[in-house]
Order: C-alpha cells, then sequence, then structure tokens
C-alpha cells in the first residue's frame, strides 16, 4: 500500500488531509513540525510526502533539505498557503507546488501524477 | 516798433516746442501790450494827420508805413505757430486767427460769438475760466483739452488768457492764447504708461499674458503707438531666438479702422488690460509667420540676433540698403523701416522687440526709441519674472505629482504586506472549514437543507478564496515579461473571450483599430489581464446593455486604447479613488481590480486616464509606449 506522509502543523487541517487521502486508498502518517516528519521518516519511509512551508521549529524548506540530502528519491509535493515561495528556488526541487484551497481536488490529482511519474521513473 | 516785433519774433523762435510757463506768458504778454498800445498810438496819429491835411503826403508814407507793420504783425502771428482770439469784457469774439480757426475745426468766421460756442471747454461759467480770473484782476491759469483738428489730427490744446489794458490801465480786452502741447502730452503719457505697466506687471505672470500686454502698449495708439510689434524671446538650451508673438493689423485698411476706433475711445492701460483678448490675434498670418522665425544666436548675422549681442537698440532707416538685415528677414517683415530693441534682463539678452510703422509710414524718432526702450526694459524684468515663476511652478508640479505617485506606492506596499500576511493567516483556517464542508458534503442526509446549507458553506468559502487570491496576485511584486506583441491582438483575444458576456448583457461592441499600429513590447498575460478588468468594469456600468467603443491608436510613439462605455458614468468623488486599493463600488467586488491594472501598467512605463461624466459614461484611456 502506498505510504503518504502528511506534514501539516495545523491540527485541523493535518486531520483534514487524512480524511481526504484515506479516502483515495492511501495510507497516511502525519506529522505536526519538521523535526517530528524527520523521526517519522527515520521510522517508516513513505512514498510521498506532502509538506506545509510555515510550521514551528523547523519549516518545511530546511525539513525537504534535510530528507532529500539522506533520500534523494522520496518525492516531496509542497502545499502552502504562500504563492510566493514560488519565487524560492529551493522550493524547486520539490516535485510540485500547490497552494491551499478547499479544493481538494487538485491535492488529490497532483499525488496521482507525482505517484505516477515515480512508477514510471523506477 | 520793429524792434518789439523782433522780440516776439526771437522769442518765439526760442520758445518753440516749449511748454507754456509763466515767463514766457509774461513777457509774450507784456510786448503784445506794448505793440497793441504803440499800433493804437500810431493809428491814431495817423487818423488825425490824415483828418488834419488830406494832401499832406505825410500822411501817405504814415499809412504805408502802418500797412506794411500790419502785415509783418500778421506774418508773425501766423508763423508763431499759436491760436489767438480777442474777446471783449462780455466774452464776445472780437477776432480770431486763421492757426485757431484751423485747430478748432471753424468754418465760418466765430466773430461776434461767445468763446464758449468755440472752445468747448469745461471750465465756461465757473470761476475757473481764465478769461473771467483775468477780468476780475487775478492771474488765468491754463486750461487744457484734446480736439480733431480740419485735418482730422487729434490734438492737445492749451489756453490763457491775458489781460490786455487800455491807458488807465483797465482791462478793456482779453486775448486767448492757444498752444499745441500733444508731443508734451504723448511723452506724458509714455512716462505714465511706463508707470502703470510697472505696476500691472507686478501682478501678472502669466507669460503668454504679459507677452500680449507688452505689445499691445507698444501699439496702443496713445501710447507708443507702434503700428506693428513683433516679439523674439532666446531659447537658452537651442541657442536660437524664436519668434513668439506679433501684434498688429494686417492690412491698411485694418489698421485704419483700428485706428479710428482707438482714437475714438481714449483707453487708459487698465481698460485695455481688462478688454484684452488673447486669442484675438492669435491666427494672424503676421503671429503665424512669427512664430516660425528662428535664428541661431551662434552666428549674429541677423539684424535680430545682433541686437541681443550688442544689447542695443538699433534702428534701421533703410532695409534694402541696410547690410545687417537680410532679405528673408526684411521680406518676412514686409518693412523698410524698423527699429529693433533688445530684452534685457539682469544683464542679460532675453530677447528682441522688433516695432515699425508700415501702415502710416510715419518716421521712427531717436526721443520715441528712447522711451521705447525705457519701456522694453521695464518689460523684460516683467517677463524674466514670469519665466522663472512658470519654472518654478512646473518644477512644484513635477514634485507634486511625483509625491503622490510615491505616497500611491507607499500606499500599495504597505497594503501589499498587510494584506499579504492578513491573506494568508486567513487562508488556512478556510481550507480547514471548506475542506470539512467539502468532506460532509458526501454523506448523505435524510434532511435536505443539511445539504443545502453545506453547500452554502461551500460557495463562500470558495468566494472568499477567490478573494484572498485576488489579494495575494496583488501583493505579489512580479516583474513583466515583456516581449514585442501586436496590442490590438490581445484586445481582439480578450473580447473574443468576452463575446458570450457581452451577448448576455446585451453590450454592442464596437472595434476600430487604427492600421499600422507597432507592435509594443508588453507581459501579454498581464496586459490581457488589465483589458478584462477594463471591459468588466466598463460593461458593469451598463446594466441595462448599450454601446462599448474600443479603439486603438498610434500617437507619438505611444499606443493609445480607448475604452468607451455609454455606461452611468462616475462622480468626482469616485473618481479620484478608482485606483485606490479595496475602493470598490460594486456589491461583490473586491476593489482591486483597477489598481492591479494600473500597477501592471505603470510596470510597462505608461499611464491610465480616466475621463467621466455622471450619467454619459466613461472612457478609459491607456497609453503604452512602444520603447
Amino acid at each position: 500500500m502506498t505510504t503518504i506522509l502528511v506534514v501539516e502543523d495545523d491540527k485541523n487541517q493535518r486531520l483534514l488531509y487524512e480524511q481526504e487521502l484515506k479516502l483515495e486508498g492511501y495510507e497516511v502518517v502525519t506529522a505536526s513540525d519538521g523535526k517530528d516528519a524527520l523521526g517519522k521518516i527515520q521510522e517508516q519511509l513513505p512514498d510521498l510526502i506532502v509538506m506545509d512551508i510555515n510550521m514551528p521549529k523547523m519549516d518545511g524548506i530546511e525539513t525537504m533539505g534535510k530528507i532529500l540530502g539522506k533520500n534523494k528519491e522520496i518525492p516531496v509535493i509542497i502545499n502552502t498557503a504562500y504563492s510566493n515561495y514560488k519565487d524560492n528556488f529551493m522550493t524547486w526541487a520539490a516535485d510540485a507546488y500547490i497552494v491551499k484551497s478547499s479544493d481538494m481536488l487538485e491535492l488529490k490529482n497532483t499525488v496521482k501524477e507525482v505517484l505516477a511519474k515515480k512508477a514510471k521513473d523506477s | 516798433m520793429e524792434k518789439t516785433v523782433n522780440k516776439i519774433r526771437k522769442l518765439l523762435n526760442k520758445s518753440k516746442g516749449m511748454v507754456l510757463d509763466d515767463k514766457l506768458l509774461g513777457s509774450l504778454e507784456e510786448m503784445c501790450e506794448d505793440l497793441g498800445s504803440q499800433l493804437k498810438k500810431r493809428e491814431v496819429e495817423a487818423g488825425n494827420l490824415s483828418v488834419k491835411n488830406e494832401e499832406n503826403e505825410e500822411s501817405k508814407i504814415l499809412e504805408e508805413q502802418i500797412q506794411e507793420e500790419r502785415e509783418i504783425f500778421d506774418n508773425v502771428i501766423e508763423v508763431m505757430g499759436a491760436g489767438l482770439c480777442l474777446i471783449d469784457k462780455n466774452t464776445k469774439i472780437i477776432w480770431a486767427n486763421d492757426t485757431l480757426k484751423e485747430w478748432l475745426n471753424l468754418n465760418e468766421s466765430p466773430v461776434g460769438g461767445h468763446c464758449s460756442d468755440i472752445y468747448h471747454c469745461d471750465v465756461v461759467g465757473t470761476d475757473k475760466c481764465p478769461a473771467e480770473l483775468v477780468l476780475k484782476g487775478k492771474k488765468g491759469h491754463i486750461v487744457q483739452s484734446w480736439v480733431r483738428t480740419k485735418a482730422k489730427k487729434r490734438m492737445c490744446i492749451q489756453h490763457i488768457a491775458i489781460p490786455i489794458t487800455n491807458k488807465n490801465s483797465n482791462t478793456d480786452n482779453i486775448l486767448l492764447l492757444t498752444v499745441d502741447v500733444t508731443e508734451n502730452e504723448k511723452m506724458v503719457h509714455r512716462l505714465l504708461l511706463l508707470q502703470q505697466f510697472g505696476e500691472i506687471t507686478q501682478g501678472t505672470l502669466h507669460l503668454d499674458k504679459l507677452l500680449h500686454l507688452i505689445l499691445t502698449c507698444i501699439t496702443a495708439d496713445y501710447s507708443f503707438g507702434f503700428n506693428r510689434a513683433t516679439l523674439f524671446l532666446i531659447n537658452k538650451e537651442l541657442n536660437v531666438l524664436n519668434g513668439k508673438l506679433a501684434i498688429g493689423p494686417a492690412s491698411s485698411e485694418e489698421a485704419t479702422r483700428i485706428l479710428k476706433e482707438m482714437s475714438d475711445s481714449h483707453n487708459s492701460l487698465t481698460d485695455i488690460v481688462d478688454k484684452l483678448d488673447y486669442s484675438h490675434n492669435i491666427d494672424t498670418p503676421l503671429n503665424t509667420m512669427t512664430k516660425l522665425l528662428v535664428y541661431s544666436l551662434a552666428d549674429a548675422k541677423e539684424v535680430v540676433t545682433l541686437c541681443t549681442k550688442e544689447m542695443k537698440p538699433i534702428i534701421v532707416k533703410d532695409a534694402v540698403k541696410d547690410p545687417r538685415v537680410s532679405n528673408e528677414f526684411r521680406k518676412a517683415l514686409g518693412v523698410n523701416e524698423f527699429v529693433c530693441v533688445p530684452l534685457i534682463a539682469k544683464n542679460e539678452p532675453i530677447g528682441v522687440i522688433v516695432a515699425d510703422n508700415v501702415y502710416t509710414a510715419e518716421p521712427i524718432s531717436d526721443e520715441r526709441v528712447n522711451t521705447l526702450t525705457m519701456f522694453v526694459n521695464q518689460a523684460s524684468l516683467a517677463i524674466e519674472n514670469a519665466e522663472t515663476y512658470k519654472s518654478l511652478e512646473d518644477k512644484i508640479d513635477q514634485l507634486t505629482e511625483t509625491q503622490q505617485r510615491l505616497i500611491r506606492s507607499e500606499k500599495l506596499a504597505a497594503i501589499g504586506s498587510m494584506s499579504s500576511y492578513v491573506a494568508h493567516e486567513i487562508r488556512n483556517p478556510l481550507v480547514t472549514i471548506g475542506g470539512f464542508a467539502k468532506t460532509l458534503s458526501r454523506f448523505t442526509f435524510t434532511d435536505t437543507k443539511i445539504k443545502v446549507n453545506i453547500d452554502i458553506i461551500i460557495e463562500e468559502v470558495k468566494h472568499l478564496e477567490k478573494i484572498l487570491n485576488n489579494i495575494t496576485d496583488f501583493a505579489k511584486p512580479s516583474k513583466p515579461e515583456k516581449i514585442d506583441v501586436q496590442l490590438c491582438e490581445i484586445m481582439e483575444n480578450t473580447c473574443l473571450l468576452m463575446e458570450n458576456y457581452f451577448q448576455e448583457k446585451h453590450i454592442t461592441l464596437q472595434k476600430k483599430y487604427e492600421t499600422g499600429v507597432p507592435e509594443a513590447p508588453v507581459d501579454p498575460t498581464q496586459i490581457k489581464q488589465v483589458f478584462l478588468n477594463i471591459l468588466m468594469n466598463a460593461v458593469e456600468s451598463m446594466p441595462d446593455g448599450g454601446k462599448l467603443d474600443v479603439k486603438i491608436k498610434y500617437i507619438d510613439g505611444s499606443v493609445k486604447i480607448y475604452i468607451v462605455d455609454a455606461g452611468k458614468g462616475m462622480k468626482q468623488d469616485v473618481l479620484q479613488n478608482i485606483y485606490d486599493p479595496f475602493f470598490t463600488t460594486k456589491p461583490s467586488g473586491t476593489g482591486v481590480g483597477l489598481s492591479v491594472s494600473l500597477k501592471i501598467i505603470e510596470d510597462h512605463g505608461g499611464t491610465i486616464d480616466a475621463i467621466s461624466e455622471q450619467g454619459k459614461g466613461t472612457t478609459m484611456l491607456l497609453t503604452l509606449p512602444i520603447k
């Protein structure tokens, strides 16, 4: 089964993503900040990470840098309320960049696309 | 007796052109008295002699002598260039000379009439009448008035009464002496004009008005009375002398008409200033031609440039023979005699005034040039003042505009960062609300009301998100990615996109693209956004449909896009705020459309102008430079 790690500091949003992605048939692991995420990855390597940027302790960009430094092959989707991080070249390392929306369709589609691409590459 | 006549002659020759003064009058009076009494004495002697001895040879000789002397006397009176009139105690005219008849335009002999019949002075019957004063043994003072002579000349004359006493030193008759003081009067007028001009120009800082005023003063009949005046100003940047303004009649017919009008109404300078019609002379051929005259200051070959170099007036008596005058200039001016007076302010030449008498062909005297120079010096200072004022005004305008731009961009930046923060803070909970509402909507409910209510939540969240997107777009500083594109094409695409919308709203679209509009370097997506915003606004201003005009033209290196609606239009206070972020008059608007549009257009180096009249519609004009 495909495992997705959702890194999101907002408790309610974390719950929302968990519910929605489970409904799509994925196994969902959640982390509330960057540090938490690094720990979860050590426990179990996910197939895909959905990463928020603005988080306490360690932000999404730093976390992503640390994860990709160890496991280059894990795809990361940045899911943020800000569109201006697009200009930050650090975010270019991610496989996709989504601006948060109440409509989950874009997120779900992107997850599908990124996973398909990963399957094709390997 | 001859001695006395000679004395008078000498005195009169000396006093030609002088103003009446008491000393002169006194001695004249004395001599006239002397002459009068001598004549009378001789007449009596001669009479006695002829009665006593009719055959007496001596009496004949005496008579001849008297006749001769009378002739001399008449000649003297004629030459002296003064009007003379003898009246009795009852102010009845006994005798008047021809000069007076000429000046007062009298066709019949005034003898027998009253002095008031011919003099028309306003002191008749009052105690100021010189004749009355003299009769009472007082000193008669001078009365001045303007008359029109037989030769149709306007003349200023002065009268003085001189008592003629008999042996018993009683005043029998009064001699009224009249002198022409027109030239003096004109001189006084000119000096007065200088003073008046100084006062008025202090309050005139409008350059065009001032130039007009100066030339009007030079051409006004009662002041300098030149037929025409032309003004050149130095353009320091280009180092040339530019024709600026010319005033004067275009033909001799017009000249006569104006001269007549002018002399009929004796206007003062303030009258003229009040009545100045600045548009009147603008289109005359003379003025148009003047504006085309440009002379380089690098080579002072032309009389006008020479005049600025030397900073001295130049009188040209014969332009054909004068080496300083080029054929071109002479033909342009069309006159052989003229004067150039330099405009000098703070020891620097700023221009030249050229004046001539092309219609009356009156020679230009040195004395006239001198007063004109005085006048022009004062005018120069006034022009300098006005120019300084104008450049100051321009600078202030520039500053105000820059300041406003600065304030606006500061405001935008502040609003940008502020709204960006708020937007993101709101977006997160909104995602959660909307997202859960969506999950809920997938459940089936027995009560349909629940489903409807959830859908309302979803719709409202969507609307809020749309607003947030607009705001974050606005806050996001993005540089336009410019490529050369045809703006008509972008407009065409945008209109195509809105075709259905236009139909639905009953909008009749009229497009007019000028042929040959060049491509402009713009970001097509951004410009399309702008067109869309403005077209939307236009449509929304016409809820009942109507005509929408779109015009694209190429003028002076810029593409101009006119979007003209026949909608509600805007009030002035609304118009002032349309570019302010979050300002809106629409019930469901976000108020960022026009501010985003303005930002995009300004990023492209262009401008947006809105002209609106309430009830008639609005014209939005976009100007985009092609370089």
